[in-house]
């Protein structure tokens, strides 16, 4: 009764997108995948929302810049449990071309738990919802709802 | 008010454009750059590729036994740019259009490209190293027909060298101390050169 509930009571998950200082490449893809027909992400059930809150799958671009950091990690704790957090470009994952950089506090993992990695520089659209697929079977198994 | 019509003819007739992927299959360009490969049978361990690696994502670290080296790039650092692929002297490194790169966190350290590349010995004193291609080290001798380039490339650079004096130099050679070639003289020193940067580094 109680996973047939759960089962039952199980909606979209909403994406929320953080930019942590990212050049703006994979935002423009994130922007693609969202938002033109070619790629619409809304057919997985996802939409983008404006407020964290309301958000179960978080995709985070950039490297963490030393302006940025504090303000990240506010607004990913605001984000409710579960959440999924992806990481786009190779930015968040390791740095990427700007590792080592005098104002980038990244890898990003050193301070949020990352759960699925999308690299490139920036990724491509179809690369983006293959992360998003996986960021929603592991949201799915977090609820209890899948295996 | 026509060209309305026409777009809305076309999208009636075309049906919707939206790509079927993740649910089916996509398009994807065949000179798209994807993950990076190398062919460990035609690399030597030059390091250019990783000396112009934007991102950092190529490492080349020898082995302690002197067997070969390890050749990792890490798929999470490379920003796809193919420097590598423009300045490998020989062409082993390149990018294929293999897209597929979202993984999960546990992946994070072993999303990489990793291939062993092993020291081959030098004909003469053993000493292990990194052949050069053949077609390459026919392109740096092509204007040194005197040059025995099967037997060069066999060779480590000090046994390069040696031979080289063996054969060419108008030093006297204890054994055979016969009269210089002068037209030959500057050419092949120029190109050992070249050739001795394919050596592994210790
Ligand atoms: S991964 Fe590349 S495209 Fe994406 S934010 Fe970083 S530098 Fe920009
Ligand atoms: S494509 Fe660019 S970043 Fe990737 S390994 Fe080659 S040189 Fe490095
Ligand atoms: S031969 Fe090419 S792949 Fe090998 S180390 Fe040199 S540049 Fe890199």
């Amino acid at each position: 009764m109680n996973s047939l509930l759960k089962k039952l009571s199980v909606r979209s998950p909403w994406l929320f997108r953080i930019n942590a200082g990212s050049c703006n490449g994979c935002d423009v893809e994130l922007a693609t995948t969202a938002c033109i027909p070619r790629y619409d992400v809304e057919r997985l059930g996802c939409r983008y929302c404006g407020s964290p809150r309301h958000a179960d799958v978080v995709l985070i671009t950039g490297p963490l810049t030393a302006r940025v950091k504090d303000r990240v990690l506010k607004v990913w704790e605001e984000i409710p449990n579960p959440k999924v957090t992806v990481a786009v470009g190779i930015c968040p994952i390791s740095g990427g071309v700007f590792r080592e950089g005098y104002s980038i506090e990244g890898p990003l993992d050193k301070y949020i738990p990352i759960d699925v990695n999308v690299p490139g520089c920036p990724p491509r659209p179809q690369s983006i919802l293959e992360g998003v697929v996986l960021a929603r079977k592991i949201w799915l198994q977090r609820l209890g709802v899948e295996e | 008010m026509a060209g309305f019509l026409k777009v809305l003819f076309h999208n009636v007739l075309d049906g919707p454009s939206t790509d079927p992927f993740p649910l089916g299959e996509t398009f994807t360009p065949q000179r798209f750059r994807g993950k990076v490969v190398v062919d460990p049978d035609i690399c030597m361990g030059c390091g250019i590729c990783r000396h112009v690696c934007a991102a950092g994502a190529i490492s080349i670290s020898p082995r302690p036994d002197q067997s070969g080296y390890d050749f990792t790039v890490w798929h999470n650092s490379c920003c796809l740019c193919a420097q590598c692929r423009h300045y490998c002297p020989v062409g082993a490194i390149t990018l294929t259009n293999d897209w597929h790169n979202a993984h999960p966190q546990e992946e994070k350290y072993n999303w990489v490209e990793r291939k062993f590349v092993p020291y081959v010995p030098c004909a003469d004193c053993g000493t292990p190293m990194r052949p050069l291609p053949l077609s390459i080290a026919r392109r740096i001798y092509l204007n040194n027909p005197d040059i025995n380039v099967e037997r060069i490339i066999t060779l480590c650079p000090k046994c390069r060298q040696v031979e080289d004096a063996r054969t060419h130099s108008s030093c006297a050679w204890p054994a055979a101390a016969k009269p210089g070639k002068t037209a030959g003289e500057g050419a092949p020193a120029k190109a050992d050169a070249t050739a001795g940067d394919a050596a592994p580094k210790e």
